[in-house]
């Protein structure tokens, strides 16, 4: 007998899950709707079939621009969060410090700020010390950001590898960053590029504090919400988000699958 | 004159190619008449595209399009603005445009500002058509600091089938009956309206008694209130799908719903409305003074004003643009810019306790 | 003694990225706070240092009025997510189910999309001409004149959507505290006579607390600080503390030293309440070992 679960408890929780899954994707799939619907404004009755959005916002060079800059932004700063996470993470599975605990605390606690106050405190920051808002103040916040999910990602990782790998190596006669080029970074590779992906999708849709140190060059999600505020943009950014939307599902599912099977294979050992 | 023709054709493809900078004596066959000379000299050390500050909607082409005649391929970078005090922002975080436009009742504080100079009249010469009193509204201190362009009101939308209004009165913002289905316009010239209901003399200056009535009155009628619209498009869908009967619009609102087919009315106040006039000013040093002034110029031309009343319902200062609908005119009072001015509106202008203004707004929609 | 990668070479530059970035930051807003810095001016204007700010914060009923609501909505909503997020992630964890990571995967994947289009999603559903009243005006559950119209711009509507925001998100903790938790404790439970029920009292909701206490507080904090989302579906009456910082500085005429104090006061508060749930996680960890 199944000490967890009685077969009524799990028929019930399997219609519940089931109902908190179409509850959680029926709003997506509106969206998917509205981006055919033949009118400006989102709302019920429908208007017909349509694909100008789609080829609205193929040749808009404004949201081009806006997804571009998105691109840049969220490339460098997952890039930049993955180098810090992967020098944070090292220190604290493989070395032993005075205050680790509260280095522990630093690092992840940009997960805890509200995004409001660490965008105006960028804001006020880089305001005192004359540094313009530009694409680079946004990476620079995006970076703080995604910084914990990355060390959250790699620790596990880091610890499940057999130091004494490492450890032979050494013996072996190699130096430390050979070390890690050639044992530990082929096995958190998968890891690695979990923690890029996360990086790089948690900015591409961050709002809350690019709004506050965006220079000129808007963002995606920065021109999506001013696009509420002008009636014809709208449906053309329904499309495209629900292109992205759907590419960045693929993308990080795939990814997260692909790292639990790369991961298997690989073990703890290399090779 | 075929030669300076020539050269800008030569510019022209030059920008397109993007060689190296104008101004690095790179291989430009001098022109052979002094004039070809003197434009040449002129475009080369304006160089690169024409920067603009402005609010979202008007980057369309059509609205400059004589200036796209003018410098083809030259199309204008646009940096979006989200009210005034955003501007503001960004020209002290060090942007740089060569054009902005904010509405009539900041042109003291810009022009005040430092980041701004006065337009030189001669080089617009549609300057001539636009309305002699708007033309007036954008001088300050004795000099042309704004270029009129758009006008138009802020007064109140409402459904005719659903809403039966006891006055034409701003306090249709406040009545009762219609609970949860009022919006106003989130900004602090709240206060002003209010003011004009309560009857103040000088709502764009009031003393404290008065700004705490116009204060206490928000308040207490803020529950009948379903939102506080700061983008178009949200208050434009929330009416169109009927969850809006009455709110604090603007002329183009009222032909964005008339499109959707709804019974609307735009209803001006006898209190009166408010109006404003969108204000292109100069940048300060700017670098390319001339193209800034054929930017100002085409703007001004009937070709984008007529464009502008027949699709945004917003009128133009331009006197000879005439839109096509009649509707449109009469409702919107395309053909009498004088309805902006005292006594049927009031003119947007500049509030001298602004900051005071602010915090009192903050205080209504925190309470 | 072999050489290797020294701490401070690793721990370097991620310590002076966040003290720089992050840190300083926040020293800095306290500056704004007490008028040592200000914001941008047309008009230059004199400026001394004073708590003034500070003491009509607390003075004035409004802004801690304002903050208090936001609490509220924030305990309700952390609150249902919560609940609604266990026992899905208690599903998936102990009811053997063969595809858990791919169902745990498909629960999470909505938090990776676009939030502010999940927003807009729900404006388009709550309105008064939306899916929900639409349905219930065809199905005659109610006449089309008179439609459900506190759904959209109001405080339902925000706790409605952040809700929608963040199971997803919650589900993860909450799933991984289960996971791990040891079968046999369990099957142990049940030898000794214990109903599943009693079981799942007594052993499973005690060990797996943490894991809740933390997905709590992973909700609660950003919620409490939100502006986005009532900015788009709060209306009047769903204006949050958040919104009230973000005006403070983005709208109208800014106001930063005024901002400053409001962002600092939530900041503290945040600050405080993180560290004692993570007191209280490290008893709980003590007392159950």
């Amino acid at each position: 007998m199944d000490v967890a679960l009685s077969r009524n408890a799990r028929r019930v929780l399997r219609v519940f899950f089931g109902s908190l899954v179409v509850f959680l994707y029926a709003p997506i799939a509106i969206l998917l709707i509205f981006s055919f619907n033949d009118s400006e404004l989102p709302s019920f009755p429908l208007s017909g079939f349509t694909l100008r959005w789609y080829h609205e916002f193929a040749t808009n060079p404004d949201l081009r621009a806006a997804l571009e800059t998105s691109a840049v932004v969220a490339a460098l700063s997952s890039v930049g969060a993955v180098l810090l996470g992967v020098l944070a993470s090292v220190a604290l599975v493989r070395r032993r410090f005075a205050g680790k605990t509260a280095f522990s605390a630093l690092v992840l606690s940009p997960l805890v700020i509200p995004y409001v106050v660490f965008g105006i405190s960028l804001l006020l920051f880089f305001h005192a010390v004359g540094i313009p808002r530009s694409i680079l103040t946004i990476v620079i916040g995006h970076i703080v950001i995604s910084l914990p999910y990355t060390i959250l990602v790699l620790v596990p990782r880091l610890t499940q590898i057999d130091v004494n790998l490492e450890e032979a190596a050494a013996d072996l006669g190699a130096g430390p960053f050979q070390t890690f080029r050639w044992v530990v970074l082929p096995l958190i590779l998968p890891a690695v590029v979990s923690a890029w992906l996360i990086a790089f999708t948690t900015s591409f849709d961050e709002y809350a504090v690019a709004s506050f140190v965006v220079g000129t060059r808007a963002t995606f999600p920065i021109y999506l919400y001013g696009a509420l505020r002008f009636p014809s943009r709208l449906p053309q950014v329904i499309a495209v988000a629900v292109v992205v939307m759907i590419v960045s599902l693929i993308v990080v599912v795939s990814a997260e699958v692909g790292r639990r099977i790369v991961e298997r294979r690989l073990g703890t050992a290399p090779g | 004159m075929e030669g300076s023709e020539l050269t800008e054709r030569r510019i022209s493809r030059e920008g397109l190619l993007k060689l190296v900078a104008a101004g690095g004596g790179a291989a430009l066959i001098g022109g052979p008449s002094a004039v070809a000379e003197a434009a040449r000299k002129q475009l080369e050390q304006e160089s690169g595209r024409l920067q603009v500050l402005d609010w979202v909607g008007y980057e369309v082409k059509q609205l400059y399009a004589p200036y796209l005649k003018k410098y083809p391929g030259q199309k204008p970078k646009f940096t979006f603005m989200t009210n005034e005090a955003d501007a503001l922002a960004k020209l002290s975080a060090g942007l740089k445009p060569d054009v902005v436009r904010p509405y009539v009742g900041y042109v003291p504080d810009f022009a005040d500002s430092g980041f701004f100079q006065p337009w030189d009249p001669k080089l617009i010469p549609n300057l001539k058509q636009l309305n002699p009193s708007m033309v007036k509204a954008g001088q300050y201190k004795g000099k042309q600091w704004g270029i009129p362009q758009d006008w138009g009101f802020d007064a109140i939308l409402y459904r005719t089938d659903k809403v039966k209004p006891k006055a034409k009165s701003w306090g249709l913002l406040f009545d009762d009956r219609y609970k949860g289905k009022i919006a106003w316009f989130d900004d602090l010239n709240a206060l002003v309206w209010a003011g004009y209901y309560l009857g103040f003399k000088k709502p764009y200056d009031q003393s404290d008694a008065e700004l705490k009535r116009s204060q206490n009155l928000l308040k207490s009628k803020k529950k009948n209130v379903r939102m506080f619209w700061s983008s178009e498009t949200d208050m434009q869908s929330a009416f169109a799908s009927g969850d809006l009967w009455i709110a604090y619009a603007w002329p183009a609102d009222w032909v964005a719903m008339k499109a959707k087919k709804l019974k609307v009315a735009y209803m001006y106040p006898k209190e009166g409305a408010i109006s404003w006039i969108g204000m292109l000013m100069l940048g300060k040093n700017s670098p390319r003074r001339q193209h800034a002034h054929a930017f100002a110029n085409a703007w001004s031309s009937v070709q984008t004003g007529t464009w502008l009343e027949n699709n945004y319902g917003y009128g133009h200062s331009n006197a000879h643009a005439r839109p096509t609908s009649k509707d449109l005119i009469s409702a919107l009072k395309l053909n009498t810019p004088s309805a902006i001015t005292e006594p049927h509106a009031h003119i947007d202008r500049d509030i001298p306790r602004r900051a005071l203004y602010a915090r009192m707004w903050e205080e209504v929609k925190a309470s | 003694m072999r050489s290797r990668l020294a701490t401070p070479g690793l721990l370097g530059l991620p310590l002076v990225w966040l003290l720089v970035f992050f840190i300083v930051p926040i020293g800095i807003v306290g500056a704004y706070s007490v008028d040592a810095l200000h914001g941008p001016e047309i008009f230059a204007q004199a400026h001394t240092v004073s708590v003034d700010a500070w003491t009509h914060f607390f003075h004035s009923s409004v802004y801690l009025g304002l903050f208090w609501k936001s609490v509220k909505m924030s305990l309700i909503v952390s609150l249902v997510v919560v609940a609604l997020a266990y026992p899905v992630a208690y599903y998936l964890a102990l009811s053997g189910t063969k595809r858990k990571y791919v169902l745990l995967l498909i629960l999470i994947a909505p938090f990776l999309t676009s939030y502010l289009l999940r927003v807009l999603a729900w404006k388009v559903i709550l309105g008064n001409n939306g899916v929900l009243n639409s349905f219930l005006a065809w199905t005659g559950i109610r006449s089309a004149d008179h439609p459900l119209s506190q759904l959209l711009y109001s405080r339902f509507a925000v706790m409605l959507v952040l809700a929608y925001v963040w199971i997803p998100f919650v589900a993860l903790p909450v799933f991984v505290s289960l996971e791990t938790l040891d079968r046999r404790l369990l099957e142990a439970a049940a030898d000794l006579g214990a109903s599943r029920l009693q079981a799942f009292l007594r052993v499973t909701l005690p060990l797996s607390l943490p894991g809740v206490a933390a997905a709590f507080l992973f909700v609660f904090i950003p919620t409490v600080g939100e502006f986005v989302t009532p900015s788009l579906v709060g209306g009047p009456s769903g204006y949050m503390y958040g919104n009230q910082i973000s005006d403070l500085f983005s709208t109208g005429f800014p106001d930063w030293e005024t901002g400053s104090v409001l962002a600092l006061f939530l900041l503290g508060v945040v600050t405080v309440l993180t560290a004692a749930f993570s007191r209280f996680m490290r008893i709980g960890e003590v007392a159950s070992s």
